[in-house]
């Protein structure tokens, strides 16, 4: 026994010393560390981890990138958000709009990136796409990839259902999902689980139908939200049975599965559609897919509008040696380089703000959207992006309540704002 | 036991790695979280004094009340369902019935299994279309009560809580151990006195784990019960209509949205809610002082 | 007591006690089991089946690339071992803190004792969530950032509390006549320790053990926090490796997760007859 515990305490003892002897980077060699989420099963994986190997190869002994996996998304925006609230920023980082990008970009803790941009490099990306994220004229969390949410149908349904086209209004689309209903299929996916991410997809597009181009710039007043409500909860009478408690994977499944009529989610799933996993009798189901456009409102002041996000923002710390500072600019140059985005963009299928002559080998239905995001007159955000993340984490709660009629539109409207102000 | 003179440097020597630990790995930490629920502060900006203004807006909060309620049934639930349940496993399987061995190993498994399995399986059961609970439901031809049990707001924290409560193996497992150190003669005496095996329960087996494992593992599964997350989270992330939350699910969602304050309070609310509870769990169990009769004789018998 | 016990036959109420008795026993291994049944079966089906067809179906043909895709892309050997090296030492270290602690709250009067057990037992309350922010700071001040030794003494103090309290709770029931008679004997403090309290209180130490290594096995989110490189991720990140946000490889995460079990429970089982042992040949309770 006594042995047993002089062990263990000399081993812990030897451990706490072992552990301050942390080995330095070898001479020279600066590194950029990179915790990053595109690792993994993301599409954009493998083609960002050949550029970063091309890269580190390039500048042998001089900067080496070193990429830190992070596939858990909460996980990663926990860690991120305690490296950041510490004074422990990582060197190079992926936002999304979950954080609060204006306070980041205000607090000072990231590199500024304008004179950079202003020498020439800005010219890469898409124009405006600074506009909204930049504070008092400078971008220091910088833009990067952008998703387009445009619904997409299995024309087999809607043939079934007698549809040969996809409806231009809502009170057409109504009808078509009485049809499509009619039909013994479900109309489209919603769900209330999990982070309520199709019902917030849904709910955006409707947003934008009945609110227009302008109708986030007095928050969640605008009328357009309480009416957006009234159509979403008409929706739940259109989707699978037990949708309220539903997750990514219920309507994924319902999708794949091809008893859903129409499926409403961003760029990066239509790899999904070319899976021969996924295929039916040898049917790919990208060969029975179309891409539509947001219906118009009747009464309703949107006019085609496309609903977008910034998907991924680079954010890059703050750095006090001017080689490093150089050695993460160089980085962040050589992944925004259009022929490489172009190569990015056609291995995952997911969009960039950076402007680049798409692949002629670009998979069909990615060419679709892009044309449908292309006719758009104007763009507005989802509403998670729109909002601060409290909205987000009580959209859940507040659709459920809406759907099983706890609260009216008007309350699961307060309900959010409520989430709001107390954040 | 009196402290000798000479017991002080190894007494101190014996509690200073503890102290130390706790010190750095909670005392500082925890003045952290109650300085902080006293700010507004999102981590990133300026932290600004905010007086009592976060408590406040947590006693406004409908789905922070709930949050609380939900954790003390949770905690009754665990504490004086689930453990009597463990208790009664443990004094079957303690008697060696047939294949013991391979139960007591069994019931332990869903310990090991990684949680995200374990919420994916039961949101699965609980399916409104497929699920396995529907179709059970169907087969024996009660189909109309059939529903999205995760979906509907009466059954969905009813739900969450009872898959979980038959999941005994753990304090099965240390009330068995506690039941094995019983002196077998007591069991002999009782026996020959013609005491069945259900009287020897009630009589000899719980008195004597109840100041011990029994009083561990009710206060370890209140303390579970309390600061119930992961479950939660994965299973229906506090969802319908914030029905099912919980505290430290209510925190994290703050902690999400950058609002450190109010994450902290609640974070400190829970703490103060616990300590409640711990002391009327020691209450409860020293209040009974009488030992039954067997037990009695027997002792005077040993000693 | 023994193995072997005479049975009379049983009747009436006895019968009914039985039967009974054993329906718990079955439903309770039905309902545990069935969980690990249904997670090997799911991680044989391919994501399609899994997601579109019903969770309760066989797979077509059994996917043993899933396997191989948890073994080869996540490289999970790797972060199993790194899962077991962290948790045996933070448990050894764990168990050894917290039982000279209980020592000496259990048996010896001091000022302040019952103030520093109230501080115990609260910790056990903390939920750890809200310590990211500092346990971050005290880890990167210590130097111990993307350390094993970090993950150690992390996960050794966060049960510190619990496994006090676990393991003080079990010398209480011993009683003093017992140390008493050593003292006469001239056992000092130290003695008293080793040869007596900790024999007795072996029950108790390995409740604590068993339940800090699983704290250990489970944790997740401070794994995540205080590692950044792949070479210490531990295994609950691998088991994640197959998530991202909008579609997750569920049939490869449940091979992950299949793998991770197997060492876990063949410990258990392989340890629990060295547990039970030391057990039964220890404290007699009366």
């Amino acid at each position: 026994m006594k042995k047993l515990f002089a062990l263990v305490l000399a081993l812990a003892l030897c451990f706490s010393l072992a552990a301050l002897a942390v080995p330095a980077s070898a001479d020279g060699e600066i590194v950029i560390n990179f915790p990053s989420i595109w690792v993994g099963t993301d599409s954009k994986a493998p083609y960002l981890a050949e550029m970063i190997e091309a890269f580190n190869a390039e500048n042998a002994g001089s900067i080496k990138v070193v990429v830190e996996d992070q596939t858990d998304y909460q996980a990663y925006r926990d860690k991120i958000r305690t490296t950041i609230t510490t004074g422990s920023a990582p060197d190079l980082c992926i936002l999304d709009t979950t954080f609060d990008i204006k306070a980041f970009a205000e607090s000072g803790k990231f590199m500024d990136l304008t004179p950079y941009l202003d020498e020439g490099w800005g010219a890469n990306f898409t124009d405006g796409a600074f506009d909204a994220w930049s504070v008092d004229g400078k971008v220091s969390i910088l833009p990067f990839e952008a998703a387009v949410f445009t619904p997409i149908y299995n024309t087999e349904i809607l043939k079934a259902a007698g549809w040969d086209h996809f409806p231009a209004t809502y009170t057409e689309f109504f009808q078509m999902a009485d049809d499509i209903k009619a039909a013994g299929f479900n109309v489209m996916g919603q769900m209330a689980g999990e982070n309520g991410w199709s019902s917030m997809l849904w709910y955006s597009l409707l947003v934008e139908a009945i609110g227009g181009k302008d109708v986030y710039a007095d928050g969640l007043s605008n009328p357009a939200f309480v009416e957006a409500a009234k159509v979403l909860k008409e929706m739940y009478n259109y989707t699978f049975d037990g949708a309220i408690s539903a997750g990514a994977g219920d309507v994924n499944g319902h999708w794949l599965n091809r008893d859903t009529a129409i499926y409403l989610n961003g760029p990066w799933w239509i790899a999904n559609l070319y899976k021969e996993e996924n295929a039916v009798d040898g049917v790919l189901l990208a060969d029975v897919c179309e891409v539509a456009t947001n219906p118009s409102y009747e009464g309703g002041k949107g006019e085609g509008g496309l609903v977008t996000t910034v998907q991924g923002f680079l954010a890059a710390a703050k750095q006090d040696d001017p080689a490093k500072e150089a050695a993460v600019i160089k980085f962040l140059k050589y992944i925004s380089e259009p022929e490489r985005v172009s190569q990015w963009a056609l291995s995952s299928g997911a969009m960039f703000f950076v402007k680049y002559t798409p692949s002629p080998e670009t998979r069909l239905i990615s060419q679709k959207v892009t044309e449908v995001a292309n006719k758009a007159p104007y763009t507005i955000l989802h509403v998670n992006g729109a909002f601060p993340t409290a909205f987000s984490t009580e959209f859940p709660a507040a659709v459920s309540a809406l759907v099983l009629g706890e609260v009216d539109e008007q309350g699961f409207v307060d309900q959010l704002q409520l989430a709001i102000d107390m954040a | 036991m009196k402290l000798i003179r000479s017991d002080r440097k190894a007494l101190f020597a014996f509690m200073a790695p503890a102290i130390l630990v706790m010190i750095l790995f909670f005392v500082i930490p925890v003045i952290y979280v109650i300085v902080v629920s006293f700010l507004k502060w999102n981590g990133i900006s300026a932290p600004a004094f905010n007086n009592l203004k976060n408590y406040a807006l947590l006693m406004k909060d409908k789905s922070f009340s709930r949050s609380v309620i939900n954790n003390i049934i949770w905690a009754l639930v665990a504490g004086f369902i689930q453990v009597p349940l463990a208790m009664v496993m443990a004094i079957i399987l303690s008697r060696k019935p047939k294949g013991w061995k391979f139960f007591r190993t069994v019931y332990f498994f869903p310990q090991v299994i990684s949680g995200i399995a374990l919420a994916t399986l039961w949101r699965a059961i609980y399916n409104a279309e497929h699920g396995m609970l529907n179709g059970l439901l169907r087969a024996v031809g009660l189909g109309a009560a059939a529903k999205d049990w995760l979906g509907t707001i009466q059954t969905a924290f009813p739900a969450v809580l009872i898959y979980w409560v038959f999941y005994i193996g753990y304090y099965m497992v240390i009330m068995m151990a506690d039941i094995t150190t019983i002196d077998t003669s007591y069991y002999e005496a009782a026996t020959i006195d013609g005491a069945t095996d259900f009287q020897q329960a009630i009589y000899i087996t719980i008195p004597l784990i109840k100041k011990t494992s029994l009083l561990t593992c009710v206060t370890l599964a209140s303390v579970m019960g309390l600061r119930q997350f992961e479950q939660v989270y994965m299973l229906t992330n506090g969802q319908p209509a914030n029905t099912t939350s919980t505290i430290v699910l209510y925190m994290y969602k703050k902690m999400q949205n950058a609002n450190y304050g109010i994450a902290s309070a609640s974070a400190v609310i829970l703490i103060l809610v616990g300590v409640i509870f711990i002391i009327c769990i020691r209450k409860l169990f020293e209040g009974r002082g009488d030992r039954p009769p067997v037990v009695k004789s027997v002792r005077r018998a040993v000693k | 007591m023994s193995e072997t016990r005479l049975r009379p036959a049983l009747k009436g109420k006895e019968l009914v006690l039985a039967i009974i008795r054993w329906i718990l026993i079955i439903f309770f291994a039905v309902y545990t089991l069935f969980p690990l049944i249904w997670l090997i079966i799911s991680s044989l089906k391919t994501n399609f089946e899994f997601l579109a067809q019903s969770p309760f179906s066989l797979p077509a043909k059994p996917q043993w690339v899933n396997y191989f895709n948890a073994l080869a892309v996540a490289g999970l050997g790797r972060m199993l071992l790194n899962s077991v090296f962290v948790g045996l030492l933070a448990t050894l270290l764990n168990v050894v803190i917290a039982s000279m602690s209980a020592y000496c709250i259990s048996r010896f009067r001091f000022r302040g004792r019952e103030r520093i057990f109230t501080l115990f037992t609260a910790g056990i309350l903390v939920p750890l969530n809200a310590l990211m922010v500092p346990y971050f700071v005290i880890i990167n001040k210590l130097g111990l950032y993307n350390t094993y030794g970090g993950m150690i003494l992390l996960y050794c103090a966060i049960g510190i509390p619990m496994s006090t309290f676990l393991i003080r709770g079990l010398m209480d029931s011993i009683p003093m006549e017992v140390e008493e008679a050593a003292y006469i004997d001239g056992c000092g403090f130290f003695g008293r320790f080793f040869h007596i309290l900790l024999p007795l209180s072996r029950t108790g130490i390995v409740t604590a053990a068993t339940f800090e290594f699983l704290t250990c096995w489970n944790e997740f989110v401070f794994a995540n926090l205080i590692v950044s490189s792949e070479k210490l991720r531990t295994i609950q990140v691998g088991i994640r490796y197959f998530t991202n946000q909008f579609s997750t490889d569920y049939v490869s995460m449940y091979a992950a997760i299949v793998i991770s079990i197997v060492p876990s429970i063949l410990g258990y089982i392989l340890f629990q007859e060295q547990i039970i042992a030391g057990m039964t040949s220890g404290a007699v309770k009366g």
